[in-house]
């Protein structure tokens, strides 16, 4: 036997292992209007998508047999964890899960690891993981709640939302987010917001030594204070100064002023201590 | 002493092994089963508090409650509703409340700041937030439970630690620096908040 063949033998033999030890698994439950989804599965993916009528489909990818899913539903709530039994780890401990819910349903998701997606739901949907990458896509009139500790968070195309994100070193992407309130706390991640700002909202963005960017259309009207204790505070809009600064406004390091109409304008508040501030006009392209 | 004194006397005692009762129980097969039973009762009831025991701000809320409500008093002796330290994660169960009450007390002593800076703005502030001397959180401590739990995870909580300490440290430099600036005190309670947040993370679900 060649060496070729014995390489051969030995990566068909590891494959064959592979495709036995993955478990596919799928679980089906009927719920109500505005149903509970929660999910904790410590190492692996969740992914949420809108189904059609009120079904619940769990569709999970099992990689060991040192994991395995408990599932179980009361009333109109759906509790799915994955069980990690002994001598499970970040390896053979992990499960991606496919999710369908109504879109309507209020959602929380669970993983070290991750990643973690939900989208095109207009339920409340709450994601937390240390290391998880977060995504979430086309929510509307809802919360939404991430926490993270290092994983990257990007929420896109989110309208009348209630939305907070908490990371210490992530980085955080606003793109079209919009609401009556939207925060960011990060510690050192840097955050971006790409949008109008909404017309009547709360937004604060807040990192401690990350850097703050944002980037604006022609067409918005906010209040924006912004203030950097050691950083750099650029803006490449012009800003009508308002009376009455709640600081000393010093060149470089802060502005306060607003911009478009002020009669339907959001607040709009950038902090930093040590990262750097940037308020720009997004290119016409 | 009979068997209905024996059955009262179990209620004031927890291990049944007064001399009284010894010799009651040698002499009743009965109440010597009675016995046993209690006893495999509340170890298991121990066993099954360390593995699934609810989250401890449950414990707290019940705890609240229930005193509202007039239902217990204070404990004197050394048992208590709330969660051991001495138990596995018994310390992390505190952090939740912990971080609650140093976040309650930041905002408290911000607002009652603000009010006395409006009313009496001749009166200098203090230097310092007392929040700082309720802040429990053990790193050493977290660090620890993470090691045994996920050491895969440890360096990713240290850096983490680290990078909210700092944050900390800044912030209440720029408090003690700036005293009557809203941004600053601001900024520290959002500080606090990241790392009650990390506590919080590696206590509840995160960790498998």
């Amino acid at each position: 036997m060649t060496r070729r063949t014995v390489e051969l033998v030995i990566v068909s033999a590891m494959m064959a292992g592979t495709l036995v030890a993955e478990t596919h698994k799928e679980f089906r439950f009927n719920v109500g209007a505005k149903a509970g989804i929660s999910v904790n599965n410590p190492y692996g993916s969740i992914s949420v998508k809108p189904s059609t009528g009120n079904a619940v489909v769990i569709n999970a990818v099992l990689y060991s047999d040192k994991v395995e899913v408990d599932s179980s539903q009361t009333g109109n709530r759906v509790d799915i964890q994955s069980h990690l039994l002994q001598g499970a780890n970040a390896d053979n401990g992990r499960a991606d899960y496919e999710i369908l819910v109504p879109a309507d349903a209020s959602v929380t998701l669970h993983s070290s690891t991750g990643p973690l997606r939900a989208e095109k739901l207009h339920g409340d949907v709450t994601l937390e993981g240390s290391a998880a990458a977060v995504e979430v896509r086309d929510v509307s009139d809802a919360h939404v709640h991430v926490r993270t500790l290092n994983g990257t968070v990007y929420i896109s195309n989110v309208q009348d939302g209630h939305v907070e994100v908490d990371s210490l070193s992530g980085q955080v992407t606003l793109d079209r987010v919009t609401g009556p309130l939207v925060q960011v706390v990060s510690t050192s991640g840097n955050i971006s917001y790409i949008g109008d700002f909404g017309h009547s909202g709360e937004y604060r963005l807040t990192s401690h030594s990350g850097d703050i960017d944002a980037v604006v259309p022609e067409s918005t009207s906010a209040d924006v204070s912004a203030r950097s204790v050691k950083g750099e505070v650029r803006d490449d809009i012009p800003l009508q100064p308002k009376a009455h600064s709640p600081f000393p406004i010093k060149q470089g390091s802060a502005f306060f002023g607003s911009m478009g109409r002020a009669a339907v304008s959001s607040t709009v508040v950038l902090r930093s201590f040590s990262g750097k501030i940037h308020l720009r006009k997004r290119s016409a392209k | 002493m009979t068997c209905v004194e024996l059955q009262k006397s179990l209620a004031e005692t927890e291990d049944a092994n007064t001399t009284e009762q010894r010799a009651h129980l040698r002499t009743c097969p009965q109440c010597a089963a009675l016995v046993a039973d209690l006893y495999l009762i509340a170890s298991t009831a121990i066993e099954l508090r360390e593995s699934d025991g609810p989250s401890p701000r449950v414990w707290n809320s019940i705890e609240i409650a229930l005193r509202q409500e007039g239902l217990i008093r204070p404990q004197s002796g050394s048992r208590s509703l709330l969660p051991s330290f001495a138990s596995r994660w018994g310390w992390s169960r505190w952090m939740v409340p912990a971080a609650a009450l140093l976040l309650l007390s930041m905002g408290v002593y911000f607002r009652q700041h603000n009010r006395t800076q409006q009313i009496a703005a001749n009166v200098p502030p203090p230097s310092t937030s007392p929040a700082l001397a309720v802040a429990g959180l053990n790193d050493d401590d977290l660090l620890q439970e993470v090691a045994e739990q996920a050491p895969a995870m440890k360096a990713q909580y240290e850096d983490n630690l680290r990078i909210v300490n700092e944050y900390i440290h800044d912030a209440q430099s720029n408090v003690d620096a700036n005293p009557q600036d809203e941004d600053a005190r601001r900024s520290l309670m959002d500080a606090y908040q990241e790392k009650a947040m990390l506590f919080e993370l590696a206590m509840d679900r995160s960790l498998p």
